[in-house]
Order: structure tokens, then sequence, then C-alpha cells
């Protein structure tokens, strides 16, 4: 306690010394502790947008096979395909139904996976619904009628005004839509996992489709099954729920009244996969396989465990995850957070060098104070206690104004640190663009089923706040603060600690 | 009769340098009394400075023994610091005051390191220095602002603080102009006639030898004793209390 005494006076008395070198290490620690903010938001950051993207992947044909398959339909010519089809077994046909789907017992082998935490069955598929017509596609076919001219044919045997995308899920809730918010129920219920499992006849219709036909929860409608006829060739599907199309909406407010250049509102059911795969007619089948798994640390054991799955189908399959768009996002933060981690061993580097030598210089100009306590009874744990005293005090003194101007500068710090990511994110916004309904583009190949939903018109924004460093002052960052303290402070000590011990006062006091 | 206080037993010191050794002490035996001055002089390098500390405890001589009031205190089991705090006190040539402190602060400083209470230090401290003639004007001053003289009257203070049976002076007034020399060294020939402390001198001063009552004449680590022809003690050196 005494030496504590002492030493808080000693580093009173010795103001003008210990200003000096206060001075020093305020500005080394301030850089260092603004260099420590920073990495802490970048890593708060980095989980955010872990929690958000990075962690979703699918399995699906890939578009290198589909590719492959276009290239080799598009060298046939008309008669070899139409003779092609007319000889066409119904084993073979459904094989070139199922060409471009993934078997059920890929994806669910897949979905055994330890990182694997949510597991959906994606199938979409064009389905005609006889009593209900797709006024989006009847304006399309009017229009390339109008093009194409009086008895060019439409757009081929297959389409018609009255056929509308189905999309089955597991459960109506986790459809991709829905779960992004684009979609949002207005009455009834979502479709549930025992619907899927017991494959109920049930859909959700848009709140403006179901308007035009006077259709509400609890009606049916007549869905066609793929390829089939007679009598069991329909599905009568019951109305659980209406939803709405809460992004199509929005740009239309925002559009003002030329707005809505694209609203998928009307041409879309959601019904349960199973119910879907019967319409469809490829039971087993699915469009892809979907995946939340525990973070995007776990991309490549995914992807190892899927080539292991999949060895043998020669690249038919594509595990597709949203690693790059995490990479696009995360990128500029992680770049802060190595930059700001150089920064910080850099200044520590700097305190520690400033502490020890102007302790080496302090001790060494009273050596003969050291002496005196010596030769007049004190310990070397006593004077040691007080010189540790005063270097604690230096350095305390120090930290308190790094960590208030830290609070000032912080953010300032973190957003120099930070990457100018605006033209990158415009331009990858401007690939992702509005589209249609995410499957159509996963299928496609153009992107992820997740993706083409969460990252359609709310895609700018959301990179650009990803793309912030949030520099706030957290208790972690005290902490930190604390250990620095203790961490200079017994460097600085080293040299008095070394100094004391070997000193011989009759050497000192012998000294002119 | 006089108490025997001090006794230097055959101690020898030998140091080890480049060109070889150097005994700096060699085989010097002599004890000294309480209420008494004892001066040891000679040329500079002849080990006076070196005995001093030894017998400080400052440093261990390679041989010999030394009683302080009885105690050995080369024995294995001495607690040497104690014996710094308690038993002797140290006089320099250049005052060793420690120049961040206030006077007052330099003579409480041995009771601060001892654990005495911060009240007695402080009356204990005042009166020292009062004894010694300091100003109470200077209580607060720092070395840099008293002269030579007050310095060594704050050092003889501060060696006194413990209230120590020996005090070690090491050329005492080597720093100081002819007049404040005698004062000091007048203190200090009081102390022990008034105060009976055993008062060990060492210098170059031969002038000094005035007031001794014994001497020694070192040269080359020995010592031999010299006959002295005291006169009366210095002017000025009467203490208070």
């Amino acid at each position: 306690m005494r030496s504590f005494h002492r030493g808080f006076r000693s580093f009173h008395r010795n103001y003008t010394r210990n200003l000096i070198l206060v001075v020093l290490l305020f500005v080394c620690l301030t850089f260092s502790m603004s260099m420590l903010a920073v990495k802490l938001a970048a890593d708060s950051q980095v989980e955010t947008i872990k929690a958000t993207v990075g962690n979703y992947g699918e399995i699906k044909v890939s578009s290198e096979y589909q590719m492959e398959q276009f290239e080799a339909e598009r060298e046939k010519s008309q008669a070899e395909r139409q003779a092609e089809a007319r000889s066409m077994t119904e084993a073979q046909t459904f094989v070139n139904r199922v060409e471009n789907l993934v078997p059920e017992e890929l994806t669910d082998e897949f979905s055994q996976d330890e990182y694997i935490k949510t597991y959906d069955k994606v199938l979409e598929s064009m389905v005609t619904v006889p009593g209900i017509t797709n006024t989006s596609l009847q304006q399309m076919f009017s229009m390339r009628q109008g093009d194409e001219g009086p008895g060019s044919g439409g757009l081929g045997g297959t389409s018609n005004a009255n056929m509308f995308s189905f999309n089955g899920n597991t459960n109506g809730a986790s459809a991709s839509d829905f779960s992004t918010g684009a979609k949002k129920l207005v009455s009834g219920a979502f479709f549930t996992y025992e619907d899927y499992q017991e494959a109920n006849p049930v859909v959700l219709i848009e709140k403006n489709l179901a308007a035009e036909n006077e259709l509400k929860v609890g009606d049916t409608i007549e869905a066609q099954i793929s390829g089939a006829s007679g009598a069991d060739s329909t599905i009568e599907l019951k109305i659980v729920g209406i939803y709405e199309t809460v992004e199509a909406e929005g740009q239309s407010q925002e559009g003002g009244t030329g707005g809505q250049a694209f609203n998928p509102a009307g041409s879309s059911f959601y019904a349960p996969t199973s119910v879907v795969q019967k319409l469809n007619a490829t039971p087993g089948y699915l469009s892809l396989g979907s995946y939340y798994f525990d973070s995007v640390d776990d991309t490549a054991a995914l992807k190892a465990t899927f080539k292991a799955e999949t060895k043998g189908t020669d690249g038919k399959y594509t595990f597709a995850t949203d690693l790059s768009d995490y990479q696009s996002i995360a990128d500029p933060v992680i770049k802060a957070r190595n930059t700001s981690m150089i920064g910080l061993a850099g200044a520590l580097g700097a305190c520690a060098l400033i502490i020890l030598l102007a302790m080496f210089i302090i001790v060494g100009g009273r050596t003969r104070e050291l002496g005196i306590l010596k030769a007049i009874g004190s310990t070397n744990r006593q004077v040691i206690g007080q010189f540790a005293v005063e270097v604690l005090c230096i350095c305390l003194v120090a930290i308190i104004l790094a960590m208030g101007v830290t609070a000032l500068i912080g953010q300032s710090m973190g957003n120099w640190l930070l990457p100018d990511t605006g033209a990158s994110t415009s331009q990858q916004t401007q690939q992702s663009g509005p589209g249609g309904p995410g499957v159509m583009r996963a299928m496609s190949g153009e992107g992820l089923y997740k993706q083409g939903s969460r990252f359609n018109f709310g895609a700018q924004t959301q990179q650009q706040e990803a793309a912030k460093l949030n520099v706030v002052y957290r208790g972690t960052l005290f902490l930190y603060g604390v250990l620095i303290l203790i961490g200079i402070s017994l460097v600085g000590m080293a040299i008095p600690v070394l100094w004391i011990t070997r000193l011989r006062p009759a050497r000192v006091l012998s000294m002119e | 009769m006089r108490e025997q206080i001090l006794e230097v037993d055959d101690v020898s010191k030998t140091f080890q340098v480049k060109a070889g050794d150097v005994t700096a002490v060699d085989r010097v035996s002599f004890t000294a009394d309480a209420g008494e001055v004892t001066t040891i002089v000679g040329p500079s390098g002849s080990g006076k400075t070196t005995l001093l500390y030894v017998i400080g405890s400052l440093e261990k001589p390679d041989s010999g023994t030394i009683e302080v009031a009885g105690h050995n205190i080369l024995a294995p089991s001495a607690d040497l610091i104690d014996y710094r705090r308690e038993s002797v006190g140290f006089v320099f040539q250049f005052f060793n005051l420690i120049p961040t402190l206030t006077a007052l602060e330099n003579v409480m400083l041995p009771m601060d390191i001892l654990g005495t209470s911060p009240e007695e230090q402080r009356t204990r401290a005042t009166g020292l220095l009062e004894r010694m003639g300091i100003d109470g004007r200077l209580l607060k001053a720092r070395p840099n602002k008293m002269s030579g003289g007050e310095n060594q009257r704050v050092a003889i203070a501060r060696a006194l603080a413990n209230d120590p049976d020996v005090i070690l002076a090491d050329e005492p007034t080597g720093n100081l102009d002819t007049a404040t020399g005698q004062t000091v060294i007048a203190i200090l020939s009081a102390l022990a006639k008034e105060n009976g402390k055993c008062i060990l001198m060492v210098t170059h001063d031969e002038s000094i030898l005035n007031v001794s009552d014994r001497a020694f004449h070192m040269t080359d680590g020995r010592l031999s004793e010299i006959t002295v022809r005291q006169t009366r003690p210095g002017d000025g050196a009467r203490l208070g209390g």
C-alpha cells in the first residue's frame, strides 16, 4: 500500500516526463483501440452477413448439363424429333420428363448431413387449370400472334392461356417468396408439412386472381395432370390460403402510374411438393433440394459430401451455394478487418517499443534513486511495486484517453478502412436485377432459388447496408482495453524489474 | 565506560577487475563505541568507502565478521534489510536525496519504508529537521532549491530517521565549502556526544581528525590507528531536543 502511495506520488511528481510518455502512448493506443474497434465491428458484421447469406445451397441439375441437352436437341432435325416422339415408350417419356429434375433420393440423402439445418423440396411446374385464365399469358399470346400474323401457330401446342406456374414446397411458409417477404398471406392458412406428407390437394392462390374468378378460401379449383387424359386426369384442389405480392405492389407505388414493369401476381399457385409432383407426373423428382446450413464455413465440407454422394453421375447435378454472394458482400468487410488487425499489431508493437524505451530511459535516469531506496532498506519488491504503480498510472491515463478518443474517431477509421464498394454493388444488383420467380431463374442456372427472390428488389440496399461498418463502443472493446493496459504495463515493467533486481546500491551511490 | 557498538574483525574485500584482483579492504579490524566519532582518513582509492559500504551491508565482504550492537550482520540468519532500516544511517558526499521529494518527505522516507504511521513520520521528521537547523519554510523545498549545507543536513536528518545506532558518513564535507563543512562536522560530533550515536566517518580531509575520538589511516586497504589530538567540538553544533 505504501509502495502504491509512493508510486502514485512519484507519477504525480514527475508529471512533465510522464506527460510526454502518456502522449506518446495515447497516440499509439488510440490507433490500437480504433483498429480494435474496427476489427470487432467487422467481426460482428461478418457474423451478421453469415447469418443472412452464404449459408444457403441447393442441389439441382447443372447448367452445363442442361446446355449439353439443349445443344443435342438443337442438332436434331424437326423430322427426327417428331419420329422420336412418335416412337417413345411410356418409360422413355418419363425419362425425358425428368431429364432436368433431381431425384428426391439424392436430396434426401444429402439432407442427412450434420451441417444441414433446414431442408426443403422444391418443384415448379406449369400446370393447366381449365376453369381459370392466365391473363398474363393471354396478353403474351395476343402480342405474339400480332407479331407473327394470323395462322402462325402461337407458342406451340403445349402452351395455353390456362397454364399457371405451380410452386411446390414441403411447407407453404417455407416457400422462398414467403420466407423472404416478397409475398404475404392475406387470408386462410399455409399448407403444412402434413399436407405435403399426405399429398393433400390444397393450394394457395393470388389475391387478384382469386378476386377476378370470385374464389375464396374453401373453394376448389380443378387442375390438369400433365400428359393424362380421361376421368382421372384432373385433381380438385382446395384453396386454403390467399396471398398478395408485396414487392410487386411496392415497386408499383415507387414507379408511380407507369410502374409495374413485370408483375408475377396472378400467375403462381403454391401447393405441397407431393401434389405438384402428381400434377407434373414426376413422382420422386424435384426441381431442386433447398438447404440452409450452419454457416458459410461449412460450404467446403458440404461440397465434399455432395461430390461423394453424386459420384458416377458425370457432373449432371450441382450443389450451388450463395458463397459468391457472401464473398462479394463480406469481402470488403473482411479486408477492413484484416487491415485493422495489421494496424492493431503494428500499433501495439509501437506501444510496447515506446514503453520499453521510455522505461529504459526513465529507470536509467533514476538509478541513483533506486540505489538510495535500496540503501535505506527498501526491498526489491517495494521498489518494483513503486515503479509498477507509476507504469500502471501512465498506461491507465493513456488508455482512458485513447478509449475516449476511439469512441469519437472509431467510425471514421472504420469508414476509412472499408474499401469503396459502390461500383461493384450496383453492378451486382444490375446482374441480379428484377426477375421472375426464383425457381425459374435457379433452374435456368441464372441464380439460386433463394437468391432469385431474396436479392431481387432490395438487393442494392441490403448489400450497401452489409458493406457498412457500425463501429460502436461495446463491452468487448473495454475488456480488450483492460487487457492491453495490463499487457503494456507488464511490458513496461520488464525494464524496471530487471534493473532493480540487478542493481547494486554500493556501485550507484559511489558515482558522482 | 563507553559501550562498544561496532566491531569489525578481520574483514577483507577483493574486487575482480580486468587488470586482476584488487584488494580494497585487507584484513581490517577495529571497534567503535557509542557516543564517539571514529574517523578513517586516507587517500582516494585506499578502500575507505568500500569498508564503509561493507559495514553498511551494501557490499558483502569476502571474509571476516562485523558485529553491530552485538549482532553479527554477516551471519546467514541476519536480516540485512532490517539492519539497513533500523541499525545504520547513511550520509553521503553527494547527499543522495531523492530529487522529486521535499526535504520533509526525504526524511519521512526511511520511516515510510519501515512502516511507521504517517502522523508519526511527519512529527519525527519535522523534529529532526528542526534539530538540524532547517528552516520551517524549507520543509516543502525540494533538494534543488536548497544549498549544499541544507541538503547535507536534510541527509543527516534522514540518516537519523529510524534512530539507528550507527551513522556511516562517507565524505560528508566533500561537497561543501569549509564553513558549511565545519557545521556539518559539528552536527555529527554533537550527535555522538549528545545522542550517544556511533559516528563512523571516512574522509580524506584530515582536519576532521580534530573532532574525532578515534582515527585510523587507511592505505591500500589496510587500516592503522593514529593518535588524535582532539579539540573541542565544532562551533554552532549545538543540537536542539
